[in-house]
């Protein structure tokens, strides 16, 4: 190629820069700006939508808006490509409901006068006028790991009591930008009861919603006869009620969190009372009201996790009584029921997507694999990531599908979706491209130095190791001491003192080396409680890159260094 | 326009037969036994036959129509299925404590038909149980009549929806601890405990008078009278003073349920029943004149201050007074053997096997208002039926069979080790130790967590 060519293109692009940056008016001191906010993913594999066999076709997207699917679309020169040939595309996966980057409210004082028998709404957690929006930080590390999962789209649910407010909807994108696609999409609902206060249990909630409810009913007909009249007695809406009149007015559905089929039956038991619009969260066991949630026609969000097998793992084959075996039978029964539970939502014909609330980020891929090994179709998977939770938010004009016009929110992967070896390499959000570090997987041959026989090579886990985890308090970390007696792993840990300063330390309990993958759990004294925290993580040479969950807060990522490794024995 | 309304009419009548479907009934004849009928006495080598659920046939040499089982009864006994007038089994909650007055809690909205409780009932012949609000507020929710259809995994199914409401008063200690020392409110005194009440049937006039008012001007013509505020608590006293609603009432001491007789009488309420009532044998004639009666322990008190003074003759003495007269569990333990709770008024009181199993059976019914429907082994009842082995009275006694609309839930052949309904998934399977501290008694269940909070000088009672 001529130089004098290159140059000018060189200088083309520089200026072609210089223009789509001159209307930002401000130099970027950062460095940090994007050059473009154009991109053309060229001759990937596209799979538009549920059902798509799949074609090669070029994606254009400019400004978080996809501008096009096809084979014959005209890149402009400001496009940044991403060279799709080996790389699946797919529409970004849609959480119906999720916590991520929700911080609980702290609690409203209560008042001198306060009598626990009627508290004031706000404090007894009927706050349905709160939006999640004010609670919600877009830099969080639980946003940053959903994306990583394919997530690019939420509606994330306000913390706090039994009606705790509203519900928004939020891009996955670049965390600097207003992430906010729709506001007040729903009012969350739950069973959570009062402490020391009414509404104190279940009995209490349900009762008390239904007086919110006939309550709002009675305040609409008041203002309208005020509306109509002179000289009547001014309605007096409380916040609660005037926050409930959209609900009422069935304008707005009540997205209620029931795990269990008694607190999925409840809910049911409530709408057709009251007749409000109905979505249901957070379902876990649904198996034996499959039909109840059909016949009504409520559109369901499963918690997008499969129990843990820890019980199944730990049934002991020998030496025990043919009563506990019997036992154990009826515990591997309840959990294959539960893991067949989704696809029987598909046989039923039951609209449903996935809740991302209280599972967690690092096992999307795990849990998809669990559905769809027992019975859950390809198709119906894809489409509860895709065009379910979309229809189900009503935004199914906007995204669920890779078509013109829609939001640029794509997924990129190595390989077709659910394949076990696939893996998450890009995840545009809103226009907004991140990359993902591919792991290259260690094969059969590797492993084994080309000699099927050779032991694979040892995982060195004993010894002190080095770590640091970020969480939304900041970053910290700590030592942990690994060592390994009569076959078991055992050690500490020390992590930063969460009721002071200083290092606290802890026993780690049921640790486990399988293949590369190292995990174990430690308690955490806070406030009066104890708090189960799993790290688990691949260890690859002297680094573990992983995970630290914590239950109901989430996961967060953290990373180790073995430092000083013990002498093999 | 007509022809619409019938539509409807029509379409909700469908709605009806289609929800009530789902409820099993059965068809069963029953042949030889020795039936205890309980209202009609005992006939020796007798056919019970059940069709869809009802009682058809009583009678000699009765033949099975097609399709019909027939279980083979020579040398057993059949009686009516139990039914336990004061039971927490099968609730999620029983204390909604936090308000002296909760009648708007309904404990329909929190039955749990997977509770183990239920079939353990079952197999001691139990069939209905009235599953009730606890003790913790002077009034407190409304019960569930519960129907025992083990198996069912939808409340609506195990809730007996033909059997009237009823609601839960307490008096004495259990609300003046909880709230006036617990709380620092009213109640703090028996006597607080009755300005509750009356306070609380004061309001419910004013409120009934406010929602007639607002109904009359609402069909006038340019109405400007606003809608009152709903109130569930409020609207719930209507319906007891409406004589809607059976008030079962906790009481122990003579004089509080001296009280409540006055202050039922002052407010024209005809159905209340009182719970426990250890003295009521001291006011037995006075029971027996104003209310529906009492459902009592068989031989059960001193377990706090309030409950020191009884004795096991007190279902006796009561019966005898005329006053209707119940014996009830109040427990997931006794509600396995109330014929053998029912048998301690022969040894304590010398009633007749009849008037002893008419404690558990029609007695309790007449005070849940089902004894048409219930109570009894005569034709045009629901087949709720035990066979036992050995008279019931007997302390050899076993319960063999248990049916509820003619469908067996219950059968000592075929009593797996496992009878539990739902398992979950992550269930850490332990080893099983045989325990004798069942837990027994939820009349305060609920309370102790609600009051952690207030850090409250809290005694150990439960009742």
């Amino acid at each position: 190629m001529n130089k004098q060519f290159l140059k000018a293109g060189m200088l083309g692009l520089l200026v072609a820069g210089w223009l789509s940056q001159a209307a930002w008016a401000q130099s970027d001191p950062t460095g940090k700006r994007r050059v473009t906010s154009t991109y053309a993913i060229t001759n990937a594999t596209v799979f538009k939508a549920p059902g798509d066999p799949g074609s090669k076709a070029t994606i254009l997207i400019k400004d978080g808006v996809i501008l096009g699917v096809g084979n014959s679309i005209s890149l402009p020169k400001e496009a940044k490509i991403i060279a799709g040939d080996s790389l699946f595309v797919y529409p970004g996966f849609i959480d119906g409901a999720g916590t991520m980057g929700i911080t609980k409210p702290k609690d409203v004082e209560r008042p001198k006068d306060f009598v626990s028998s009627n508290p004031p709404d706000e404090i007894a957690g009927i706050t349905p006028w709160r939006s999640a929006t004010d609670a919600y930080a877009a830099a969080s590390s639980q946003v940053d790991e959903w994306r990583k999962a394919g997530f690019t789209l939420s509606q994330v649910v306000p913390d706090g009591g039994m009606l705790p407010g509203k519900t928004a909807l939020v891009l996955l994108g670049d965390g600097k930008t207003t992430n906010f696609l729709k506001l007040n999409t729903a009012l969350a609902a739950n069973y959570r009861s009062s402490r020391g206060m009414y509404p104190a249990t279940l009995a209490g909630v349900m009762a008390k919603f239904r007086d919110i409810y006939q309550n709002t009913t009675l305040v609409i007909e008041h203002e309208r006869l005020f509306t109509l009249n002179s000289g009547i007695k001014r309605p007096q809406a409380t916040p609660t009620q005037l926050a409930m009149i959209p609900v009422v007015q069935k304008q707005l559905p009540v997205l209620f969190t029931a795990s269990s089929e008694l607190e999925i039956r409840r809910a049911l038991a409530l709408q057709k009372e009251l007749g409000f619009k109905l979505i249901l969260t957070g379902l876990e066991n649904y198996e034996s009201v499959i039909g109840a949630i059909k016949s009504s026609g409520t559109p369901v969000l499963i918690k997008l996790q499969v129990p843990d097998d820890k019980s199944i793992k730990s049934q002991k084959a020998d030496g025990v009584t043919e009563a506990t075996k019997a036992q154990y039978a009826r515990v591997k029964e309840s959990y294959d029921k539960a893991l067949k539970q989704a696809a029987q939502l598909e046989k039923a014909g039951i609209l449903f997507g996935f809740s991302t609330a209280d599972a967690k980020a690092t096992e999307v891929q795990k849990t998809l694999k669990a559905m769809l090994d027992n019975g859950l179709s390809h198709k119906a998977a894809f489409a509860a990531l895709t065009t379910n939770p979309a229809a189900i938010l009503g935004i199914s004009g906007l995204v669920g599908t890779l078509e013109k016009g829609k939001l640029a929110n794509l997924v990129l992967t190595t390989d077709t979706l659910f394949k076990e070896e696939s893996q998450i390499k890009h995840v545009i959000a809103d226009g907004y491209v991140f990359d993902y570090e591919i792991k290259k997987k260690a094969t059969k041959a590797e492993n084994n130095n080309g000699k099927p026989d050779a032991a694979p090579t040892a995982v060195q886990v004993e010894g002190l190791w080095e770590y640091t985890s970020e969480t939304p308090a900041g970053s910290s970390g700590g030592e942990i001491t690994l060592k390994r007696e009569n076959g078991a792993l055992s050690g500490t840990i020390t992590y930063d003192d969460p009721t002071g300063s200083g290092k606290a330390s802890a026993q780690i309990k049921n640790a486990s080396l399988t293949g590369k993958t190292l995990s174990f759990e430690f308690d955490v004294a806070a406030g009066g409680m104890s708090l189960t925290v799993t790290i688990s993580g691949e260890i690859n040479g002297k680094n573990m890159d992983g995970s630290l969950s914590v239950p109901q807060m989430g996961s967060f990522p953290v990373k180790a260094t073995l430092s000083s490794p013990s002498q093999a024995n | 326009m007509k022809k619409h309304i019938y539509l409807i009419a029509a379409l909700l009548g469908l709605g009806v037969g289609i929800s009530q479907a789902q409820v099993q009934k059965g068809s069963v004849l029953i042949k030889n036994a020795t039936v205890l009928t309980v209202t009609k006495g005992n006939l020796e080598s007798s056919d019970v036959l059940v069709q869809n659920g009802i009682i058809t046939q009583i009678g000699k040499n009765l033949a099975a129509p097609a399709g019909v089982n027939t279980i083979d009864a020579s040398g057993k006994y059949l009686m009516p299925g139990i039914i336990d007038a004061h039971s927490h089994v099968g609730l999620d909650v029983v204390n909604e404590a936090s308000a002296p007055i909760t009648s708007e809690i309904r404990m329909k909205d929190v039955v749990n038909p997977t509770e183990i409780g239920i079939y353990r009932a079952l197999a001691g012949g139990v069939t209905v149980s009235h599953a009730m609000h606890g003790s913790a507020n002077v009034v407190g929710g409304q019960n569930a009549t519960l129907k025992h259809r083990w198996g069912s995994m939808d409340p609506a199914d195990i809730i007996m929806q033909d059997a009237p409401r009823t609601i839960k008063f307490a008096l004495g200690e259990n609300p003046t601890r909880v709230h006036g020392r617990g709380n620092g409110i009213q109640p703090r005194s028996r006597m607080g405990v009755e300005a509750v009440i009356r306070n609380g049937f004061n309001e419910a006039i004013q409120y009934k008078k406010a929602w007639e008012t607002y109904q009359f001007a609402k069909n006038q013509k340019g109405n400007t009278t606003p809608p009152p505020a709903y109130n569930e608590r409020l609207q719930t006293l209507v319906d007891i003073l409406d004589g809607k609603i059976i008030i079962h009432c906790h009481s122990y001491r003579a004089d509080e349920i001296y009280m409540l007789i006055n202050v039922i009488k002052d407010f024209n309420i005809k159905k209340v029943v009182f719970q426990h009532t250890n003295e009521g044998f001291k006011v037995a004639p006075e029971i027996a004149e104003y209310t529906m009666g009492a459902s009592v322990f068989a031989d059960w008190w001193a377990y706090k201050m309030e409950v020191y003074y009884s004795t096991a003759f007190n279902a006796a003495i009561l019966q005898k007074n005329g006053a209707l007269t119940s014996i009830n569990s109040d427990s997931a333990e006794l509600i396995r053997h109330l014929y053998h709770e029912a048998a301690k008024t022969q040894r304590y009181g010398g009633l007749t096997d009849e008037e002893a199993l008419a404690m558990i059976t029609i007695n309790p019914a007449k005070q849940l208002g089902i004894e048409d429907k219930v109570g009894s082994i005569e034709v045009g009842k629901q087949a709720d039926l035990v066979i036992f082995e050995g008279h019931p009275l007997s302390s050899y006694a076993v319960p063999q069979m248990t049916f509820v609309d003619g469908v067996k839930y219950f059968d000592i052949k075929k009593d797996n080790n496992d009878q539990r309904q739902w398992v979950a998934a992550t269930e850490m399977v332990e080893p099983i130790f045989l325990r004798a501290n069942e837990e027994a008694h939820r009349c305060m269940q609920d309370v102790d967590a609600y009051f952690e909070a207030f850090q409250g000088a809290f005694l150990k009672e439960k009742h």
